[in-house]
């Protein structure tokens, strides 16, 4: 009978699973109940291009346009997905932009994205900052359950792809959303200055199939659809692109600095250079990328530290078989 | 054929204001020709039933493929006539697109409903015989239907005259609060907690699967490090922060996980996608064409 191998090699290759379980709560969790305590902790860095791009785009659309907003996330990518959205609605609240919110990917969405434009909301009015309102700054346009169908009805006619929708109007019920502030008048997806996508799904690859070239498109991603998504921005079919937690820790490192300021923080880049891009100070404090920034560092160690231990301990078996 | 392509905003032949008899009657016609199309085709004789489902699948496609392939109509003006009938098949599939796109929404709206239908059906059933882990289907059926009843409960509420008010949680209702508790305190939550654990699983598999055995292992390993380490800002920071990288930028990690994303994952990604794509292309002309169907029998 076999003796069990009890060499550090060994050992090392065999760390109890439970052990690796408790390391990963402890390295995720300290660091958010620290950030959180701590008031937020602020971690150097400097913003990708593709944030740099997309938070430049953003910030020339013109204050009182409507860009479209889908939203195709539900609380499954909430760490990186909702703190996408959150910026996103932020930037567009503090520059008076209006929106139309619509899903093509899952039903749950609308209201996942109704419920985080109310957290938001009362965040502002706790500020003292102005409410945005249903109907007359943003309308809610619903799920369309195929993608294909309904981007491409977008691509043809705004109006007619959209035509008989209806959204609450205070103190009116339903009412046609051509009625609305927000999209009255406009008529054709060219007189949109941008569509916004936040995704978890395969959306992404449909809207640029359908979209593409007819309307600026800027996209926010999860990070295990960087790298499926860059492609696009590589090939220029996609204006800005945020991927994952660390571009929205980029969006919100932009927000707070700007691009090309004055300040001793403020992001410099030679694209936009003689651009001075303003930060978005809508003093609503810490949004979810720098509360979970330190997480995603401690993770991230944890997990290289992970695969070095394995590696390490298979050469010290080797070594020690081969002796 | 004039029908399809109303496609001016407002009223036509498709739809009705909302609540009037119109659309309820609209509503319920469609229904009942839906259902006798669906059990005729049900009753048809099978030799029968195969070319009918390919002719529908075939105009369902050609529309599609004739939007795609046919020249479109260049800064038209609304109420244009148009100037040659090339033009005039433009003018029509542009109009007719809005609503061949809402006929696909609703079809696939269906399938969310079959899929509802199916699951209530396994698990009533297995409810009924008391089958193993009925259990399991007494709070998955309890669930869906207290889903449904707060759900809709709370939707009329909001889309009635008064509905505004309730942006204000100060003016909720017993349904408000029930709804909000099953989809935010509870389906949310569920549902952000089961992807969590993906990390727990991440992270085990890195450990014991992640060794460099071989010269690819150990190729992948140094770009997935550098990546990961790029991601860090903390870390790319430091890394940055002296004279060497900064008279050499070229060897920040941000740059080097750049390179390695233009160079080399973005032009990979592009040829499986162009893979991707011509066999997704050959699949949809097997299905178009019904030639799947054919080879099959």
């Amino acid at each position: 009978m076999a003796t069990p191998d009890s060499s550090i090699g060994a050992k090392l290759q065999s760390l109890p699973r439970t052990l690796l379980y408790l390391i990963l709560l402890l390295a995720t969790s300290l660091p958010l109940i620290y950030g959180e305590l701590a008031g937020g902790v602020s971690v150097p860095n400097q913003p990708l291009g593709a944030a740099v791009d997309f938070y430049a785009a953003l910030m020339k659309i013109p204050p009182g346009k409507t860009v479209l907003l889908e939203t195709d996330w539900t609380n499954s990518t909430r760490g990186e997905n909702g703190g996408e959205f959150d910026a996103i609605l932020r930037i567009l609240m503090a520059r008076g932009i209006k929106f139309a919110v619509f899903s093509t990917a899952d039903p749950q969405a609308p209201q996942v994205a109704m419920d985080d434009i109310a957290t938001i909301n009362a965040l502002r009015v706790q500020k003292g900052q102005k409410a945005y309102v249903r109907w007359t700054d943003w309308v809610n346009l619903g799920y369309f359950p195929n993608s294909e169908g309904t981007l491409n009805a977008l691509a043809g006619n705004l109006a007619t792809a959209f035509n008989g929708k209806k959204d609450v109007k205070p103190g009116g019920g339903l009412v046609d959303v051509f009625e609305s502030p927000v999209l009255k008048g406009y008529t054709k997806l060219t007189d949109i200055p941008a569509v916004i996508l936040v995704t978890a799904s395969a959306t992404s690859t449909v809207m640029i199939e359908r979209l593409s070239g007819k309307v600026p498109l800027d996209f926010m991603v999860t990070g295990v659809m960087g790298p499926e998504t860059q492609v696009y921005y590589s090939s220029k079919q996609l204006e800005g692109l945020v991927i994952g937690l660390k571009g929205v820790y980029d969006l919100e490192t932009l927000m707070k600095q700007g691009l090309n300021g004055q300040g001793p923080d403020a992001v410099p880049s030679q694209k936009y250079a003689g651009l001075d891009v303003p930060p978005v100070n809508d003093n609503l404090g810490t949004g979810k990328g720098s509360a979970y920034y330190p997480t995603l560092h401690f993770a991230l160690a944890l997990l290289i530290l992970a695969v070095i231990v394995g590696n390490v301990g298979m050469l010290l078996t080797r070594k020690r078989t081969a002796q | 054929m004039d029908l399809l392509a109303q496609a001016g905003a407002g009223l036509n032949f498709w739809n009705a204001p909302s609540g009037s008899a119109e659309l309820i009657i609209k509503i319920v016609l469609a229904l009942v020709l839906s259902g006798a199309f669906f059990f005729g085709l049900i009753a048809a004789p099978a030799n029968l039933r195969r070319p009918i489902v390919g002719v529908f699948t075939f105009l369902a496609g050609l529309f599609y493929v004739t939007y795609w392939l046919w020249p479109s109509a260049i800064a038209r003006d609304p109420g244009q006539a148009p100037l040659n009938p090339v033009e005039g098949v433009a003018f029509w599939l542009e109009d007719a697109l809005p609503q061949v796109a809402n006929f696909s929404n609703i079809l696939t709206a269906f399938l969310l409903g079959l899929g509802v239908y199916s699951v209530a059906r396994i698990h009533v059933g297995k409810l009924v015989k008391r089958q193993r882990d009925w259990e399991f289907s007494l709070v998955l059926i309890a669930s869906m239907l207290l889903m449904i009843l707060f759900g809709y409960w709370n939707w009329f509420n909001r889309h009635s005259p008064t509905g505004g008010l309730l942006e204000d949680p100060a003016n909720w209702h017993f349904q408000q609060f029930a709804s909000d508790m099953l989809f935010d305190g509870l389906l949310q939550q569920m549902d952000a907690a089961m992807f969590s654990m993906i990390a727990f699983y991440i992270l085990s598999a890195a450990y014991r699967a992640f060794r460099i055995r071989s010269v690819e292992a150990t190729i992948l390993l140094a770009a997935a490090l550098i990546v990961m380490l790029s991601l860090m800002g903390a870390v790319a920071y430091k890394w940055g922060n002296n004279s060497f990288i900064q008279t050499h930028p070229n060897l920040s990690l941000e740059a080097i996980a750049g390179w390695l994303s233009d160079n080399v994952q973005t032009p990979s990604i592009r040829g499986i996608d162009f893979g991707v794509g011509i066999g997704s292309l050959a699949m949809g002309l097997r299905i178009w064409l019904n030639l799947e169907r054919q080879e099959a029998s």
